[in-house]
């Protein structure tokens, strides 16, 4: 095989198994120069990244909830890590207000929130952009990277920042496998986050320069209520009753 | 309606019959046309009127000509035929009195 020919079947590495036989096949039988061959392979691969973009979902995948979310989230992984050290150390208890038990359920609210939106934020970018979750990962690390560079807090590992990457994983993958969530499921989820919310509501004013804590909670909530969204949407579409659907992929 | 491109494909993968497979179907656009087809542009464009449902798609047999790879055979459906139809009839009610259609000349109908 020569150095060309070496190319386009390093190229063609980049499509679906059985379009890479045919292309190889097609290219072989009207003997394309090597060039021109490589170019061909390249683009095809290059239109099937493409295309998903055409649709909204990839977009609101990436820019619309993995970019911001992975912000939000580091700060709500950091605010579960404080309570944990909190519950470690009796001073910062005592500077609190708090006695052991209540910092116990501070501490499991906390983390039940951060799973919870971790969880739905990543089943929401699981299930709307399979093709593109490259990029949705792509704009969910770049930013932990950054903070993890930029972290300097003595009694906390920088590594607390990334407290939210598990059940976001998690989310993930269960997003890729189902393409929605049961209408009660979903409505649970939502739920429960937003009930857990209710404390931190009358946190914090507006100032141009800094919305209160519960506005980004919101924010965080928003994947959540998208899924109980969703999974009205196909319920009424269907007229079924809402069971979850899996993709046999 | 279909786009040009895939009016083209969907004719000439008719044309080939049971012989439509990629490679085919590329040979017979450019030398019908006289401009190149990129394998991109065919790829997608199949996978798209597969998508639609105008097309079906399987892998063929692979011949030694081919380096022993298999072939991606193409068949248009009854809903890719009814695209193509579609298609064709509104090209030629919209050219009927253009000035190079065969019944016109200078703009005047013969």
């Amino acid at each position: 095989m020569s150095a060309g020919w070496r190319l386009v079947d390093l190229a063609s590495r980049l499509l679906e198994r059985n379009e890479r036989e045919a292309v190889l096949g097609d290219l072989t039988e009207t003997k394309e120069p090597p060039g021109p061959a490589v170019i061909g392979v390249l683009g095809l691969a290059l239109r099937h990244q493409a295309d998903p973009w055409k649709s909204w979902r990839p977009w609101l995948a990436g820019f619309g909830v993995a970019l911001p979310s992975s912000y939000l989230l580091m700060g709500a992984s950091l605010s579960v890590a404080w309570s944990y050290m909190r519950l470690l150390c009796p001073e910062l208890l005592a500077q609190a207000s708090l006695t052991k038990p209540s910092a116990v359920l501070v501490l499991l609210w906390h983390a039940f929130l951060l799973i919870g939106w971790s969880w739905s934020g990543g089943f929401l970018v699981g299930s709307i952009s399979r093709r593109t979750l490259w990029a949705s990962t792509l704009l969910c690390y770049s930013p932990c990277l950054r903070c993890l560079w930029l972290f300097r807090v003595e009694s906390l590992s920088r590594f607390c920042l990334l407290l939210f990457l598990l059940p976001a994983i998690w989310g993930v993958h269960r997003g890729l496998r189902m393409s929605g969530m049961r209408l009660a499921s979903a409505l649970s989820v939502a739920l429960s986050l937003t009930l857990l919310m209710i404390p931190t509501w009358s946190d914090g004013h507006w100032r141009w320069w800094s919305a209160p804590q519960w506005t980004w909670n919101w924010a965080l909530s928003l994947p959540a209520w998208y899924l109980v969204f969703t999974a009205w949407r196909a319920r009424t579409d269907s007229g079924a009753s809402g069971r979850e659907v899996t993709i046999n992929q | 309606m279909l786009g040009e491109f895939e009016y083209l494909l969907i004719t000439a993968a008719a044309g080939l019959g049971e012989n439509a497979y990629g490679a085919a179907i590329r040979e017979e656009i450019e030398t019908t046309t006289g401009r190149r087809c990129s394998i991109g542009a065919l790829y997608t464009t199949i996978d798209r009127l597969e998508s639609k449902g105008f097309l079906v798609t399987w892998m063929g047999e692979a011949t030694a000509q081919r380096g022993g790879r298999a072939k991606r055979m193409v068949r248009v459906t009854a809903d890719g035929v009814r695209a193509a139809k579609d298609f064709y009839q509104a090209v030629t009610r919209i050219s009927r009195n253009a000035s190079w259609t065969s019944n016109r000349i200078g703009g005047r109908a013969l």
